[in-house]
């Protein structure tokens, strides 16, 4: 392989937690095409959807810069995150702190608090996904996949994050819609699976409302099943941390309200990609992670 | 945050949509609405919101201040951003509704009302000032015990199938919490950043 390009990488809390799966996954694929993975120096949280309530709008972007202050000592022109939280409050920071004069000069100060450098907002923040399209390329998915996930149906789950409010903008780097994107259905064609067709894929499952109170979107979640189970599908494919967590720990919540019966595997794209490169079913796909676990798609995998 | 939100006083007073255009993200945005609904429309639990986004950007128009910041519509955001893209006029309504919110939360609107995601925005940004990191299984459990010792244990026991699920695949993290390493330097950056947004 021709030389790597070289990659900040942010794996967010839930990385060492319930997202452990998506962080050794990505590990695991991204130096199979061609990007290296490193680490931001001591990074902390990113503050998700709620730091604005808890801690006030100025030190959730003082977090982020702190972030990305210690990403600028890596060298690396481009930072990546896995998480659709991470990357919407690392990339949201950026932007501001690059475009806003005010709200970087008051960044900056609380850096200084810390003894840190300050940060102009000249480093560039990617989510995974749109690393895949912008940056590899789904060729290259395609060619490293040499043990094609040939009869195995997946439905395309996007989520929200992932591509609100970022995707269609230049600074998002353009690479899907906010609508219909088909960037995820790509990752599977080209891990050789099937892309059956899903209604909901930008469909929302009621994020951190789902954690703090189940009750008010378990119908959001039960709609996201259904709609798998209509279209046949073996598994559910997301990119989102918080996603794969709530449809997977939620079903049985869902069944008891509702009387059904779903059980239904909810993975990663990285998973998928780390048995269709044929790499190890454990360490790097991470497979006997999921609590409703994958079994065809194991099956699969090369021993 | 700059001047304190003045309290409107006549039929027709613009002065709390304007400090909401100076003070909150995105509000500068805020009287390109033309009501249209498509946001309200888009809202994935808009069902558990008693005004929606577009209703309540008129109720800051009038002015109304004290209903505004004690609604429910400011608590049930899932964050999705379905109206933020979806908007005709581009307003970046998930950041105004979150940016009201924050404001209702400094203001003390939403303790008074016990409202749940005050008390889980709290314990998780405990954690993440604490630490430097968000231990799920720590702020999942400070969030259950805010509502008393009794509703803490109920909680904590309808969710211990699932919590032994996560143990099981290593997805639930056993003993100390992760740290950062310059805890102490986080300290300082976020103190300063509260002192700076209070002088505003």
């Amino acid at each position: 392989m021709s030389e790597k390009m070289k990659f900040t990488y942010y794996p967010g809390c839930s990385s060492e937690a319930t997202g452990r799966h998506l962080d050794e996954s990505t590990r695991a694929v991204f130096p199979e095409l061609g990007i290296e993975v490193q680490d931001i120096e001591d990074w902390n949280c990113c503050g998700a959807s709620i730091g604005h309530i808890g801690g006030g709008p100025l030190p959730q972007l003082a977090l982020n810069a702190r972030n990305l202050a210690n990403a600028k000592k890596n060298g690396n022109e481009h930072v990546f995150t896995s998480c659709a939280a991470c990357y919407l409050n690392t990339h949201g920071s950026n932007l501001t702190i690059r475009d806003d004069e005010k709200k970087r000069e008051l960044a900056n100060e609380a850096l200084k608090a810390g003894g840190m450098d300050g940060y102009e907002g000249d480093l560039k923040v990617h989510h995974a996904m749109e690393v895949l399209v912008n940056f590899v390329g789904m060729d290259k998915i395609a060619e490293r996949a040499t043990n094609k996930l040939e009869g195995l149906k997946v439905a395309g789950w996007v989520g929200c994050q992932t591509v609100r409010p970022f995707a269609e903008t230049d600074d998002g780097g353009n690479y899907d819609t906010y609508e219909e994107p088909h960037f995820l259905d790509d990752i599977t064609k080209a891990c050789g699976a099937e892309a059956v067709d899903y209604e909901p894929k930008t469909n929302c499952c009621g994020g951190s409302v789902a954690v703090m109170k189940p009750e008010k979107t378990l119908h959001l979640m039960k709609l996201l099943l259904e709609e798998a189970e209509k279209a046949g599908a073996d598994v559910i494919s997301t990119p989102c941390p918080l996603c794969q967590t709530n449809l997977e720990m939620y079903q049985e919540a869902i069944n008891k309200k509702y009387g059904t019966n779903f059980n239904i595997p909810v993975v990663f794209p990285q998973q998928l990609m780390a048995v269709a490169f044929g790499m190890d079913p454990q360490k790097d796909a991470a497979l006997h992670r999921n609590t409703i676990r994958a079994e065809k798609l194991e099956k699969m995998a090369k021993k | 945050m700059t001047a304190a939100i003045p309290q409107p006083s006549r039929t027709y007073d613009l002065s709390f949509a304007r400090w909401v255009r100076e003070n909150v993200k995105g509000g500068d945005k805020m009287n390109l609405c033309m009501q249209c609904g498509v946001c309200a429309g888009s809202c994935p639990i808009g069902n558990e919101m008693d005004n929606g986004p577009r209703k309540t950007f008129m109720m800051v128009r009038a002015g109304m201040k004290e209903e505004v910041l004690s609604s429910s519509t400011l608590w049930n955001c899932t964050s999705c951003y379905r109206c933020y893209v979806r908007c005709p006029r581009g307003i970046p309504v998930t950041s105004i509704i979150q940016g009201l919110a924050a404001v209702a939360a400094k203001e003390g609107y939403a303790p008074k009302q016990k409202v749940e995601n005050y008390y889980f925005s709290k314990a998780f940004w405990w954690s993440a000032e604490k630490f430097g990191k968000t231990d799920e299984r720590l702020v999942t459990m400070k969030y259950f015990f805010s509502f008393g010792l009794s509703e803490g244990i109920k909680k904590a026991l309808d969710n211990l199938k699932v919590a032994l699920g996560m143990i099981k695949a290593g997805r639930m993290h056993i003993g100390l919490p992760h740290t950062i390493k310059n805890k102490s330097q986080l300290k300082a950056i976020v103190a300063k950043a509260k002192e700076l947004e209070q002088k505003g």
